[in-house]
């Protein structure tokens, strides 16, 4: 349910959880078949921070921190930088350079990390 | 000290590759004007260079312009220099292509219709925004540089420059022409830069008249500058014209820096420009806690606070304090102790020029190196150990500075200079540059100004001074002319800002051109006007629910509830500050209940189960009001909208293909339709889409990331720099619909 604290980012990973079903979806768990958790943060980057994991080798998207192993790539987002990310209107490249995106894990990994993945939402 | 010996030519300052006392930097400056003799040369090996036609246009009524290169011009390059032409042809065997391709660029008008001759109407309002009229206009100026033809001043419509842009043009076009023209007269250069300059209506009282002596002379008065000489006529660099305009009385440089210090401490301008940083970083949404330039904000921030210790005059007016303290100054102004907001021009090209000026910024971190006898190597070394880290340091400095979120522009400057490409294409290069910054500032200025809430007005409005903007607005809303329609609307809201309808069909407009935000800035204006309004509430819920602010969508929702005639005694009216969702879903509920034939209540409904991601209950909400109301084309989408975000895309398409049945030139349903193809991973057909709906709105921001990022799904990368380049026609005769 909606309520006043909630991160746009959900919206963004709830469309992904019903993305994974579908046969594009099911197309991109078998291109990536990495596991990545994100950490997002309402205002800076660590603090207060929902952890998501999409993991495109199940494809599946839960909230929480990954609890089978580690995860391949682990970024941490602002909510608006990862909505930016996730809608094409920042380049993952230039968030790391900025700063807006932070990466834990296997760099290879975290390059497959790109817009693409995302569904994008549709406007009323 | 160094500067000198760089611009004369000392040991210390030896450039690599360069024979130790000639001037390197005459050198490099040579090799870029000294390539003018190559230039005829280049330009003949270029098949497409005599046969356009187009470029004629560039040209006010001159002749097919290389055809008027008898090369009477470039018969005296300026010094016969053997590192400059060793330098270009390096330069000319790595960049044949690159060269080209900038020809090609110019030779495809990115305006349709020329400047110059023609009359100003001709530029098309829906696709000739006035950054694109500002780019062909200095691209022409570029070529007048090549052509060695006078640049004939030509009124350009109002281009809405701010004074930011202007000062910035003034002072680059000014440092362009002198490279263009160097083995002119100076008159000559004056002479073109001033029609340059009245074309676009700026101010060019404060550029210099007098004979600049020397080969180099901004480096010169860069130089002079630094050692405390007198600010007159060296004015060539804006700021030094606006410090002396404001420091009649004070002759003496010193002076400034005993001002501010006096109003600020000694560390005054330190803490100012550490405040500035915090400033920037808060204001700037993009950053958040951004460590690596968090660290180079240390950096300066060291910097700037080092310097401000040293006591030595010299130091304090060199050039590098300058640098640095302009950086601040650019952002704020000396007098109010307040940071103002920053304009959208200085620090980030200047910094760059200065970059430019020294080949990349290596020298002048060499220079300091070299003055640092008194001062602790700390900082230097720190400089110099990140420069090695980051390979450009200055680079990450002018991001810092000058608040661009993409500085692409100075990195591929720095780029160019390093690589050494700089030369004839350096114009075109710098006019293209140029093009996308100004992109990008006006895409920024938009972006951060909407975000919150500020309506954004188009620069070039033919509408303004129309008799009844009003109607004409709604007549071509009717017909579906969404861009023509803001721009009316535009007009009428200016002339009568408590037009509500006219804010409410303007917001309207814009939502249905697929731009949420400015929907927003306008409905807010509209609500202002008329707070009970309750399709502009409804319109402000579905804009916010689509930007995923969902606290402020349910705000309106309930507002809408609130001030509805009849729903209005259910809603008890001090809850706004604690609304949960679930009670606002029921008391709509309630109110189905009591008019079930009421398909406004549904349409609100379904927007509040989008809000909650009930979509099943939103579809049914939408499916009930579409039985009321079957001609309503914005319901239709609606209904496609929320299908699609409940992966039901197939189901979505048929619905956009109803909306569009009814109203073919909608924007958004276009859009969504791209949107919903690239989510089945059907990137092709969603190309064509993304290019239609562009087509009918050039500005759809959104539209443009989707493309591209279709393209590069569909392999496409080819055509990755079209859409980059917003290329519409080529876009659109590649993937037709």
């Amino acid at each position: 349910m909606a309520d006043s604290t909630q991160l746009k980012s959900e919206a963004l990973m709830e469309q992904m959880k019903l993305h994974m079903a579908t046969d594009a979806g099911k197309k991109i768990v078998k291109k990536i078949g990495l596991v990545y958790q994100i950490n997002i943060a309402p205002k800076k980057i660590g603090f207060n921070e929902k952890s998501f994991v999409v993991d495109l080798k199940k494809g599946e998207v839960k909230e929480g921190a990954y609890e089978d192993g580690k995860p391949d790539a682990t970024f941490s987002f602002t909510d608006d930088d990862f909505v930016k990310v996730a809608s094409g209107k920042m380049n993952p490249q230039i968030a790391f350079m900025r700063g807006a995106m932070k990466i834990k894990g296997s760099i290879s990994a975290a390059q497959k990390f790109t817009p693409d993945i995302f569904p994008k939402p549709s406007k009323m | 000290m160094a500067m000198r010996e760089l611009v004369t030519g000392g040991a210390a300052c030896a450039v690599p590759g360069t024979s130790g006392s000639s001037n390197p930097l005459g050198a490099l400056t040579d090799a870029l004007i000294g390539s003018s003799s190559k230039n005829k040369e280049r330009l003949r090996e270029i098949p497409t260079a005599t046969t356009t036609t187009s470029d004629g246009n560039f040209f006010a009524g001159t002749e097919e312009p290389f055809a008027a290169l008898p090369g009477t011009e470039f018969e005296h390059p300026l010094q016969p220099n053997a590192q400059g032409s060793e330098f270009l042809q390096g330069f000319r065997s790595a960049d044949q292509n690159r060269f080209a391709d900038a020809w090609d660029e110019i030779q495809r008008p990115q305006i349709p219709h020329s400047l110059g001759r023609d009359s100003i109407t001709n530029i098309p309002l829906e696709h000739g925004p006035p950054q694109r009229v500002l780019s062909s206009f200095l691209h022409s100026f570029v070529h007048s540089g090549h052509g060695s033809i006078p640049f004939r001043p030509t009124s350009l419509p109002v281009l809405g420059l701010s004074e930011g842009d202007k000062q910035c043009i003034r002072d680059r076009s000014s440092i362009m022409a002198r490279h263009f023209f160097a083995d002119k007269s100076e008159d000559f250069i004056n002479t073109q830069v001033n029609a340059l300059l009245s074309s676009l209506d700026i101010d060019n009282d404060v550029r210099s008249r007098g004979p600049m002596p020397g080969r180099l002379p901004e480096l010169e008065e860069y130089w002079n500058e630094s050692q405390g000489m007198k600010f007159g006529p060296y004015a060539t660099d804006g700021w030094v014209t606006e410090f002396s305009q404001r420091q009649i009385e004070h002759n003496d440089p010193n002076a400034w820096v005993q001002s501010f210090e006096r109003q600020h401490g000694a560390n005054g301008w330190a803490t100012e420009f550490e405040h500035e940083q915090s400033q920037l970083a808060s204001i700037d949404q993009m950053r958040g806690a951004n460590i690596s330039s968090l660290a180079a904000m240390e950096h300066t921030r060291k910097l700037a606070h080092t310097l401000a210790q040293n006591n030595d005059p010299k130091f304090q007016n060199s050039k590098f304090l300058q640098f640095v303290s302009k950086m601040s100054r650019g952002e704020i102004t000396i007098e109010d102790n307040q940071i103002k907001q920053a304009t959208i021009s200085a620090p980030g090209d200047w910094a760059a020029e200065y970059q430019q000026q020294y080949s990349g910024g290596q020298t002048w971190a060499d220079q300091f190196v070299n003055e640092q006898h008194s001062h602790g190597q700390g900082w230097v070394n720190e400089f110099a150990a990140e420069r090695e880290l980051h390979g450009s340091v200055d680079g990450e400095w002018v991001n810092e500075f000058s608040k661009l979120h993409v500085n692409d522009w100075a990195e591929e400057f720095e780029h160019q200079v390093a690589e050494g490409v700089l030369g004839e294409s350096a114009g075109d290069n710098w006019a293209n540059a140029y093009d996308e910054y100004l992109n990008e500032q006006v895409a920024l200025k938009q972006n951060s100004e909407s975000s919150r809430g500020v309506y954004v007005f188009s620069d070039l409005n033919p509408y303004v001074g129309h008799p009844n903007p009003l109607k004409e607005g709604q007549e071509l809303f009717r017909k579906g002319l969404l861009s023509e329609s803001v721009l009316a609307l535009e007009a009428e809201v200016l002339k009568n800002p408590d037009n509500s309808e006219g804010w409410r069909l303007l917001g309207i407009a814009h939502a249905e051109n697929d731009d949420d935000q400015q929907a927003i800035a306008a409905m807010m204006r509209a609500q202002e006007v008329d707070p009970t309004n309750l399709e502009v509430l409804l319109a402000l819920g579905v804009s916010h629910t689509n930007e995923l602010e969902q606290a402020a969508a349910l705000k309106y929702l309930y507002s809408w509830l609130r001030h509805h005639p009849k729903y209005g005694t259910i809603a008890p009216a001090d809850q706004s500050d604690n609304l949960y969702y679930a009670d606002v879903a029921r008391l709509f509920n309630d109110a189905a209940k009591i008019s079930p034939d009421d398909a406004d209540v549904h349409i609100v409904l379904g927007v509040l189960y989008n809000l909650s991601r009930e979509y099943d209950k939103a579809i049914e909400a939408f499916q009930t009001s579409l039985k009321l109301k079957p001609r309503d084309y914005s319901l239709w989408n609606k209904l496609g909208a929320t299908q699609a975000n409940s992966v039901q895309s197939a189901d979505a398409i048929l619905a956009y293909q109803q909306a569009l049945d009814l109203k073919p030139n909608y924007v958004r349903a276009w859009a969504n339709m791209g949107i919903s193809y690239a989510n089945q991973g059907m990137y092709e057909d969603s190309i064509r889409y993304y290019v239609r709906a562009l087509s009918m709105n050039p500005k759809a921001d959104n539209a443009w990331q989707y493309l591209r990022i279709s393209l590069s799904c569909a392999s496409r990368n080819d055509m990755l720099e079209a859409c980059d380049s917003r290329n519409l026609d080529f876009l659109q005769k590649e993937f037709p619909l």
